[in-house]
């Protein structure tokens, strides 16, 4: 019944009947003779598959022995209903000409059975089992049965080729058991041929032909698909079907066949069809490692026999977990040998649907996802290009020379793979052509063989010079900058960043700060000290000076310093408590204008004065779950949004630093960040003595973290797709592209694409990423990185390349837009349909004939969709509602959540937790890797844990621990108030040990700090809010834990399945 | 010949907010094939937005004054949707989500597109119809 499950599917898509019945009149024997021999080896792989298939089912059923019987009846009843009568004698045949030579397709009857013997020799031991019935099968049933078992795909996966010599003895066992089932059908060929004619008139006038023939055939038949496919399993599953087709064993076959017969001339068409598989599978199937793609090709999971009951069927600890990370799929990669790297673009599947209609079966959105300056390993830099005359590039669609394109014409021409325009290649660019068409010069030429590139652009790419770095800060004063200390450790940071600026001497530096009056600096680098200058007519703002507000930082380097240092002084007795955040924003907006760059806003107030000031609009209980839902979460006033505007036009990025323990309205001030490329960085409640550590590590890495400047990138895509819509921080300047005032490693956008034409004819489609930037040395450079995918025909082929981390980084990204428009319920329920959406496409594909009613079935590419997914619906941005998490929380993940690269953001959704307490005491080596499932059951009173989100560590102390332990930790006073203790430094190994992990931790992954928070356990509500509301796995609130969540999938998933 | 005149300067109302909105629609189009940025885009569409209204408002006020009240009704979907959407502040383009909106934008604009052309050929009609029977009595 597995076996079945492809042809129903396949057949829908082509009109097979038809051809089917025309090829038998014509020559039945012949034309699917061929197509046997020919699938042979280009399906290996559909009749492993099938073998493992079978083994589930069954693993399911408690009573192994007793279904078995029941289950082969079903099977041969189908063959009958589905029967296609031809096939029988056409299988003897098949695999005689098949093998041997097409041309000779006419063979009798007689020729035909001589090849199944020779099928047969080849395979001594098969002949005498298939005999053997029932109690064989059921025995061989028992053999397999892990709960959760990863099974071979069935016939989709024409790309999984396994070879026959991969049979495995097991399968061999496989096939005594469908054998029998077969036999019963085969012996009263002419019955179910009978049925088949009433079901395929076109057979009508074969079936005497076959009929005659079938008996001797059927043997023939069943050998033939061993010589043939090899792999038993096929036989097992497929016996059914092979006393209705006889030949064609696999269902891809099938396709096969189907098209190569449409043409009547037996002869041609098998060659035909030949040459057309093999086309197929080479864009499909590079991908599939024939072994891999067996275990691959999906999991399932056993939910008990009732789904919703939640006795012994699920099983907590078989749930799919992330434990190692985010793991990227490897086999694109490899087929792929030239593509950039996956930190760089990462598609949501690598297999492109083929037509319209294929892509809409897809629900998880076809996306990529770019981090187009992603922080490489030393030694994978990108390589820099420098072209003396002008960069190459497609004359039509401006694509970039890259290692896909095709050098023709003895090296003369080169064709564009994006859009196969032949363009010349230029003189100086000549290079002569080998015979596999490979330059002579290729290991000089960087762009033609790595998939990452940087071209140093000429001054066509400029409109103006290369801008210097140019950071400009904006600083409140007001009174509670001052008392929470922000404005030491910030001066202190700044200050000592200032050695590090990208740009060396070209670095631009200027201040603005700002309480109910604004004051600008004269930094002149012949004064002694700055000079300050304070407007306080807030409506009509103006530069008081022309220049020297913003000024060269090495020339001015005393007077920056001279200014750093006094400033928290200067305002220790400023009792201040406006903020006209406005009119600094505008007056910043004229001091920039000229140049650009960077904005670092420091922001402790809500913005009072003057334009832009918001009202105290907060978080309102009663708004929640109506239809305003969501303005609270848009900014207030359109000020901020055509501020944004203005920034990015003039190519000047925010960052938004927002420290205030009241409401800030973070959703307004963010969207200064949201459309400029920049990034919020918020600390609730901020004091000096508790986060000093975190401002000081994110700033100083906002300084001086490699910085790309005015930057625009466009992302081109062959013909027939196109990128539809950009999700992430930056505006878009044209339909395609996106304008950077300033891009960093810790940005990512994702896009997502549709599919133009209802048809793709090409087998590959190229991604070509290109970021247009100055560098901070001042020289404007354009990022190239490269990709190619497979096109694909099959939805199951999709599924199995799919990238789960770009999957969800593009769901949040769709979620958190979502929110912005509707309810947060409405953004969870719409990640939730589109998985349950994606799993019953899957299961569509694969479970109908598999008896899975009680399982739920994924691609293993998949498998931590359901967890992210639920996750990504606890996550700050979108959990709960009113009291769950504060509005300006909300708003900054929303913000920061919308940056964020893939990796960081999957660690985000699922944290590392990892116990500590034997490391700290044993000297056994730590191990990072060994991670924990984030349930409340991973905790141990005696135990000492380390929850870790990227963005805050939480020290978690068992009630049973080891006073020792804690009082190493944190000092005598071990009783107290946690929230007033730090974990630092002290002298004792114990100490040293965690400071060292901590430290290891975060060296992982430097783009935030992780401020550490401990926490005592029963030590309410801190236990809650930092850690037990991060455990996505279990019931918090009204949402569900991990299990009760995939039940409720599994559910819905079956509804209408 | 009141009549007549009123048809005619109801017609010259008509062809003005015609123009306004084929102008907005040529913005949209001109954004979309990149021959203008969006700044420049949303500033023009957003100068001919409020004049679009108030001479929509101004249209059916003088309907109903002149005693048309079926063309005024048939005006007022059209007042109702643009007054909603000046309550809701979304009446002017945004520029920083030009690009997302901007299928939407279209399709709005050429739904009112079609409404005014159905307005105006009725207003055609009935100014013809007018001056054809001033030519009966006058005879």
């Amino acid at each position: 019944m597995g076996t079945e499950n492809p042809n129903p599917r396949n057949y829908p898509l082509r009109p097979a009947a038809t051809p089917f019945a025309s090829q038998q009149s014509s020559t039945p024997f012949l034309s699917s003779g061929p197509v046997v021999g020919s699938e042979a080896p280009i399906f290996r792989p559909g009749p492993t598959a099938a073998s493992n298939f079978q083994a589930p089912p069954f693993s399911g059923g408690p009573l192994v022995g007793t279904e078995a019987p029941a289950f082969r009846p079903p099977p041969s009843s189908r063959s009958n209903e589905v029967v296609r009568p031809p096939p029988p004698p056409s299988s003897g045949g098949p695999p005689i000409s098949g093998f041997q030579s097409f041309p000779n397709p006419p063979m009798p009857m007689a020729g035909q059975v001589p090849p199944p013997h020779i099928s047969l020799t080849a395979r001594p031991g098969i002949a005498p089992p298939t005999r053997p019935p029932p109690p064989g099968p059921a025995s061989i049933f028992s053999l397999p049965q892990p709960p959760l078992v990863s099974m071979g795909s069935p016939p989709q996966s024409l790309k999984t080729g396994q070879p026959n010599p991969n049979i495995p003895p097991p399968a061999d066992q496989h096939f005594s058991a469908p054998r029998p089932s077969s036999q019963p059908s085969s012996p009263p060929p002419g019955t179910s041929y009978a049925t088949g004619r009433g079901i395929y008139p076109g057979y009508a006038t074969m079936q005497p032909n076959s009929v005659s023939q079938a008996p001797p055939m059927q043997p023939a038949s069943f050998q033939l698909q061993q010589g043939g496919y090899g792999p038993p399993l096929q036989s097992a599953s497929f016996p059914l079907q092979q006393g209705g087709y006889g030949p064609r064993a696999p269902p891809t076959s099938l396709l096969a066949q189907q098209r190569g017969y449409a043409p009547i001339p037996p002869i041609s068409t098998p060659s035909g069809i030949y040459p057309g598989n093999q086309f197929q599978q080479h864009g499909i199937a590079p991908p599939v490692a024939a072994q891999q793609g067996l275990a691959e090709d999906f999991s399932s999971l056993s939910l008990g026999s009732i789904p919703g009951s939640f006795d012994a069927g699920l099983d907590i600890t078989a749930l799919p977990r992330p434990l190692d990370g985010d793991v990227e799929p490897k086999s694109f990669a490899d087929m792929y040998q030239m593509n950039c790297n996956s930190r760089f673009l990462r598609l949501t599947t690598s297999g492109i649907p083929n037509s319209q209609s294929l892509a809409s079966r897809w629900h998880l959105s076809i996306g990529a996802v770019v981090s187009p300056l992603a922080e490489t390993p030393p030694g994978e830099e990108v390589p820099i290009v420098n072209f003396s005359t002008g960069i190459i590039r497609c004359r039509r669609c401006r694509t970039y020379v890259n290692p896909y394109v095709a050098f023709t014409d003895n090296g003369r021409k080169w064709r564009c793979n994006i859009c196969s325009l032949l363009n010349d290649v230029p003189s100086d660019y000549f290079a002569q052509v080998d015979a596999s068409g490979r330059r002579v010069d290729l290991d000089q030429r960087p762009e033609l063989i790595k998939g990452s590139v940087e071209f140093i652009a000429p001054a066509e790419y400029m409109v103006r010079p290369p801008m210097p770095p140019l950071y400009f800060f904006l600083i409140d004063v007001s009174i509670s900058a001052v008392k929470s200390g922000m404005l030491e450790v910030m001066a202190q940071t700044i200050r000592s960043c200032l050695d590090n600026l990208p740009g060396s001497t070209r670095t631009q530096i200027g201040f603005i700060t700002y309480d109910s009056t604004i004051h600008f600096y004269n930094m002149k680098s012949s004064l002694p000290q700055p000079q300050m200058m304070v407007i306080s007519d807030l409506d009509d703002v103006f530069v008081p000076l022309p220049d020297d507000l913003l000024v060269n930082l090495s020339e001015s380097r005393s007077v920056v310093e001279a200014f750093l240092d006094s400033l928290p002084s200067m305002f220790q007795e400023n009792m201040n408590v406006e903020s006209a955040f406005g009119p600094a924003l505008k007056a910043a907006f004229l001091v920039m204008s000229q140049l650009g760059g960077k904005l670092l806003i420091f922001q402790n107030t809500l913005p009072s004065l003057g334009a832009g000031r918001l009202k105290l609009r907060g978080d309102d209980i009663r708004i929640y779950g109506t239809d305003k839902e969501h303005t609270i979460r848009l900014p207030e006033d359109s000020f901020y949004k055509q501020m944004a505007a203005d920034f990015t036009k003039y190519q000047i990025a925010v960052n938004v630093y927002a420290f205030s323990d009241k409401y800030t309205d973070i959703a307004s001030l963010g969207t200064l960040a949201k459309y400029t490329g920049g990034q919020v960085y918020y600390y609730p409640n901020f004091q000096a003595s508790i986060h000093k550590e975190k401002l000081k590590h994110e700033l100083s890495r906002d300084l001086t973290r490699e910085t790309a400047w005015e930057a625009v990138m466009r992302i081109r895509c062959g013909k027939g797709v196109r990128f539809t819509s950009y999700h992430g921080n930056f505006m878009l300047r044209s339909t395609d592209l996106l304008a950077l005032p300033a891009v960093d490693c810790d940005k990512a956008y994702a896009a997502q694409l549709s599919l133009e034409e209802t048809l793709l004819t090409t087998q590959t489609v190229y991604f070509q990423v290109a970021l247009l930037y100055t560098s901070s040395s001042g020289e404007r450079r354009i990022r190239v990185h490269t990709a190619a995918a497979p096109v694909v025909a099959d939805l199951g082929e999709m599924y199995r390349l799919a990238d789960t981390g770009a999957i969800i980084s593009l769901f949040s990204r769709l979620a958190i837009e979502k929110t912005l428009s509707s309810k947060l319920e409405d953004a969870r329920n719409a990640i939730q349909h589109r998985i349950v959406k994606a799993l019953r496409e899957y299961r569509n594909l694969y479970a109908v004939q598999h008896r899975l009613s009680g399982r739920m079935i994924y691609p293993e590419s998949l498998k931590f969709l359901p967890l992210y997914g639920l996750a990504l619906c606890k996550s700050l941005s979108l959990r709960g509602g009113y009291s769950d998490v504060q509005l300006d929380e909300r708003s900054a993940a929303a913000y920061t959540m919308m940056a964020l690269p893939v990796k960081s953001l999957l660690k985000l959704l699922y944290p590392n937790l990892v116990r500590v307490d034997e490391y700290l005491v044993k000297t056994e080596e730590f191990d990072t890797k060994k991670r924990l499932p984030l349930t409340v059951e991973s905790l141990d009173t005696r135990g000492l844990y380390i929850f870790d989100d990227g963005f805050q560590f939480v020290v978690w102390f068992g009630k049973a621990l080891s006073p020792d332990i804690t009082k190493n930790l944190v000092g005598e006073d071990f009783a107290t108030d946690f929230s007033k203790v730090s974990i630092s430094q002290r002298d004792n190994n114990v100490s040293r040990k965690i400071i060292e992990i901590l430290n290891q931790y975060r060296k992982s992954d430097p783009s935030y700090f992780q401020l550490c928070h401990l926490v005592r356990q029963g030590d309410q509500p801190r236990e809650g809010f930092f850690l037990l509301t991060s455990l996505v796995e279990d019931q918090t609130g009204g949402a569900n834990g991990y299990a009760d969540w995939m039940l409720l999938l599994s559910r819905q998933v079956q509804q209408n399945a | 010949m009141k009549e007549v005149l009123a048809w005619l300067l109801f017609f010259f109302i008509l062809i003005a907010l015609l123009v306004m909105i084929v102008f907005q629609l040529m913005c949209l189009a001109d954004l979309e094939f990149d021959y203008i940025n969006p700044y420049d885009s949303a500033s023009r569409i957003n100068q001919v937005v409020l004049p679009e209204f108030i001479t929509q408002g101004v249209l059916c006020f003088l309907f109903l004054v002149t005693g048309h009240w079926f063309m005024s009704l048939l005006c007022v979907p059209y007042l109702y949707y643009n007054v909603r959407l000046y309550h809701r502040r979304q009446h002017l383009v945004d520029v920083t989500e030009i690009f997302n909106l901007l299928s939407w934008e279209k399709k709005e604009r050429l739904f009112k597109l079609g409404y005014i052309i159905l307005l105006l050929f009725m207003c055609l009609f009935w100014m013809i119809y007018n001056a054809l029977e001033d030519d009966e009595h006058s005879f």
